[in-house]
């Protein structure tokens, strides 16, 4: 759906995208990642021919992105949380704007979205809360059921009610065949459950690209008892992660975790008098948290 | 609206803890077969998950025969044949064996046990 080669993008001293490379499957949710000012806003751009790369070159829709026209944008849903909207307009006006420029535009559907989003047809987009200003895009950006919806930070700043509706409304597209999501966050919370796929983009690059069920089921939050007065030795294996001491106990994140008893071996061979070991199973948020400690060492 | 009950929580797959609401829903009889059943969009959108995650569940439990698909109506609940009663006490035999030695272990009684078990 996008494949992102070798990606530069610099501003001024700034490179903000500096070799990116990234391929979005079809029908899938992928949530890309980062801290901010890690290049994700910079990314989308050049995505969608807002911003010129620099050298690299990025393919959407099976169209060059420096290619794109109204055969494409009538099949790609964007929403940023800093898009410029015509603020002048009132939501009747500013639906009545986009309406004609999609010709596979859903009157039906639009009229569904506008009674779940519960917005008020004459009132100024300037007047309205920067959540319901939020739904107003999302939906002008829904009706007409694009193949690609990508999103921009699109919570940041929503109160949970309105990101549950915005979650809503984005997943009425569901049915549709080979429906896909490109959704940027800095916040993993935000995404966990939606994503079946995890991009990290860290300092302009890829860090990490892997569905949500292989991280998960190669990462585990592990904690042994050490015997009395023991120090765990220095040299434990390189994929046990942030390796921590507190009294008896140590813990520790394992980074590839597999459950053919390879895992509890090495355990024995690095730690031969820990015993009560609890290994279990983490959440993408933990996971996340885990691998933004290691980049920021892996920085120093 | 959900028809059986659930709250997400970190750590374990989202999958599995949908498989084991619905098989406890089952259980309770807060539903029934013949209910029908939520649809993948629904459910996408009740839990907040990726439709493609709702979409292996449901596979999931089609597969285990706790789901049949109706034309026109969508999903609808079944209860699949059972095999007979002791060879289903077998399968949680071992289970229940570490139970009762942990438990002897703890000094607790099969009652308390029972009571605990009944509370879960």
């Amino acid at each position: 759906m996008i494949t992102i080669t070798d990606l530069h993008k610099r501003f001024r001293k700034t490179e903000a995208v500096a070799g990116l490379s990234l391929q979005v499957p079809e029908g899938q949710v992928t949530a890309f990642l980062g801290p901010n000012g890690a290049g994700k806003s910079t990314t989308i751009k050049c995505l969608l021919n807002l911003h010129r790369p620099d050298s690299g070159s990025v393919s959407i829709l099976g169209t060059d992105s420096r290619k794109l026209g109204p055969a494409q944008f009538t099949q790609i849903g964007y929403v940023s949380e800093n898009m410029e909207l015509p603020l002048w307009m009132t939501v009747k006006q500013f639906l009545d704007y986009c309406r004609p420029l999609y010709p596979n535009w859903d009157a039906e559907f639009e009229k569904q979205l506008l009674t779940q989003f519960d917005l008020p047809l004459t009132t100024k987009l300037k007047d309205l809360s920067r959540g319901m200003r939020m739904k107003a895009a999302l939906l002008s950006s829904l009706a007409y059921r694009p193949k690609l919806v990508v999103l921009d930070e699109p919570f940041s700043g929503l109160d949970p009610l309105v990101r549950d509706e915005f979650i809503r409304g984005l997943l009425e597209l569901t049915e549709q065949e080979g429906w896909t999501v490109f959704v940027s966050s800095h916040d993993i919370e935000e995404v966990q459950r939606l994503a079946d796929r995890v991009a990290i983009i860290n300092r302009g690059q890829l860090a990490l690209d892997e569905t949500s069920d292989s991280l998960q089921s190669r990462f585990r939050a592990v904690e042994v008892v050490l015997p009395d007065q023991a120090r765990a030795p220095v040299n434990l294996p390189t994929d046990w992660l942030h390796a921590e001491q507190a009294g008896r106990t140590l813990r520790f994140t394992a980074s590839r975790y597999t459950n053919d008893g390879s895992f509890v071996a090495a355990l024995q061979t690095a730690l031969p008098n820990a015993t009560h070991p609890e290994i279990r199973p983490m959440s993408l948020r933990e996971i996340f948290v885990a691998l933004a400690r290691a980049y920021r060492l892996e920085g120093k | 609206m959900l028809p059986f009950s659930i709250q997400l929580q970190d750590g374990s797959p989202v999958s599995d803890q949908i498989l084991l609401a619905v098989r406890k829903a089952l259980l309770t009889g807060q539903m029934k077969a013949g209910d029908t059943f939520p649809s993948v969009r629904a459910l996408s959108q009740e839990l907040k998950i990726s439709p493609t995650t709702a979409h292996k569940v449901v596979l999931q439990l089609k597969d285990a025969g706790w789901l049949n698909s109706r034309p026109g109506i969508g999903m609808v609940v079944t209860v699949p044949d059972q095999p007979h009663l002791a060879e289903r006490l077998a399968q949680i035999t071992p289970e229940c064996r570490a139970l009762l030695k942990e438990a002897a272990d703890l000094n607790l009684t099969l009652n308390q046990v029972i009571a605990h078990l009944k509370s879960l």
